[in-house]
C-alpha cells in the first residue's frame, strides 16, 4: 500500500465530501441494512450492537438511520456554533455517513456461525443458563477464530470513530479543543441518544 | 548558464527575526535606493499560500473549480481559504508569519 492510499484510508475527506461522500455512504448504508437484516444484527447505538426483540426490516433501517443522523446532527449544530467557517449540511451529513462505511465489515464478520450462537445467548435470562450457553460456545471449534475476529471487528469500530473525527474536522473546519469537545459530544453523546431512541423501537 | 531561481528569505538566518528591505537596485540604470522598507503582505506569506492565492484568482474565486483542479474536496479548499484569511488578518495586525 503506498502513502497516498494510506492517507486516503485515514482521511478520505481531503478528497471526498459533499454529494460524492453522501452517495458512497448511502450505498454502504443500504448494504449494511441488508447484511444486518440477514444476520439479525441490530445497532443499539453507534457503539453498541447485538440481538434485539424486533426482527422486522424497518427496525434495521430505522436503527441505521438513527445511528447516522443523530451524531451528524450534533456535529452540524456544534459546527454552526463553534466554527468560523460557513459549513454545509451536505458535507457534514455526507462525510459522517461515509465515515460509517467500516461498520459494513463488522456486519460481514457477524455472518460467522460463532456470532449467531453468541447472539443467541439471552443477557436477560437466568445466569446459570447464560453460563451453560457460554461454556458450550467455548467448546465450539471456531471459538478462538471467532474471538480473534471480534478484535478485527473492534479495529473497524475504531477506524469508524477515527473517520468520524476526521469528518468533523474537515466538514466543520475545527481544530484543537473545540474539535475534541464537539467530537466527544457528537460521538459518545450521540451514542447515548441513539440508544435511548433505538430502545423505543423495541418497546 | 541558467540563472538560479532564488527564494526570497523572510527570516533572518541567524536570529529568525523577520527581515526588512534595506536596499533596492535598478538593473538598467544601476540606481540604488536604501532605507528600511517592510515587505508587502503577499511576500510575507509562505510559497504554498501564495500559490493558493494565485490559483484562487485564476479560478475566478470559485472554490468548486479550485477543488476540481486541485483534486481535493470542497470543504478542504474552503478550510485552506479560511485558514489563510486568519493568517492575513494576523499579519495585518502586526504578527509574524511562521
Amino acid at each position: 500500500m503506498n502513502n497516498r492510499t494510506v492517507r486516503f484510508l485515514l482521511n478520505p475527506f481531503e478528497r471526498i465530501a459533499g454529494f460524492q461522500a453522501l452517495s458512497w455512504g448511502f450505498l454502504g448504508l443500504v448494504l449494511s441494512i441488508g447484511l444486518a437484516y440477514f444476520t439479525d444484527y441490530h445497532y443499539h447505538g453507534l457503539l453498541h450492537y447485538g440481538s434485539a426483540p424486533n426482527p422486522v426490516w424497518w427496525c434495521f433501517m430505522a436503527e441505521h438511520f438513527i445511528v447516522w443522523l443523530i451524531p451528524a446532527l450534533l456535529f452540524y449544530i456544534g459546527g454552526m456554533l463553534l466554527s468560523r467557517s460557513k459549513i454545509r449540511a451536505l458535507d457534514v451529513f455526507g462525510t459522517v455517513l461515509f465515515a460509517q462505511i467500516p461498520l459494513l465489515f463488522t456486519n460481514l464478520i457477524v455472518f460467522l456461525p460463532f456470532y449467531k450462537q453468541m447472539s443467541a445467548i439471552d443477557p436477560t435470562g437466568p445466569l446459570q443458563e447464560q453460563i451453560a450457553q457460554a461454556s458450550e460456545l467455548m467448546l465450539q471449534p471456531g471459538f478462538w477464530l471467532g474471538l480473534w475476529l471480534s478484535l478485527v471487528a473492534f479495529v473497524f469500530v475504531i477506524w469508524m470513530g477515527y473517520l468520524m473525527f476526521k469528518a468533523l474536522a474537515v466538514s466543520c473546519n475545527l481544530k484543537g479543543t473545540k474539535l475534541a469537545i464537539l467530537f466527544c459530544i457528537g460521538f459518545f453523546g450521540g451514542d447515548f441518544i441513539c440508544r435511548i431512541i433505538i430502545n423505543l423501537l423495541y418497546s | 548558464m541558467e540563472e538560479i531561481k532564488k527564494k526570497l528569505p523572510l527570516h533572518c538566518p541567524a536570529c529568525e527575526s523577520p527581515l526588512r528591505v534595506a536596499r533596492l537596485f535598478c538593473k538598467s540604470c544601476e540606481t540604488e535606493v536604501s532605507g528600511s522598507f517592510e515587505l508587502p503582505l503577499f511576500s510575507r506569506l509562505t510559497e504554498k499560500d501564495q500559490t493558493f492565492i494565485i490559483e484562487f484568482i485564476k479560478s475566478s474565486g470559485s472554490l468548486k473549480d479550485m477543488a476540481k483542479d486541485m483534486g481535493i474536496s470542497y470543504p478542504t479548499v474552503r478550510n485552506l481559504l479560511d485558514d489563510l484569511i486568519e493568517k492575513i488578518k494576523f499579519l495585518e495586525k502586526g504578527g509574524q508569519n511562521e
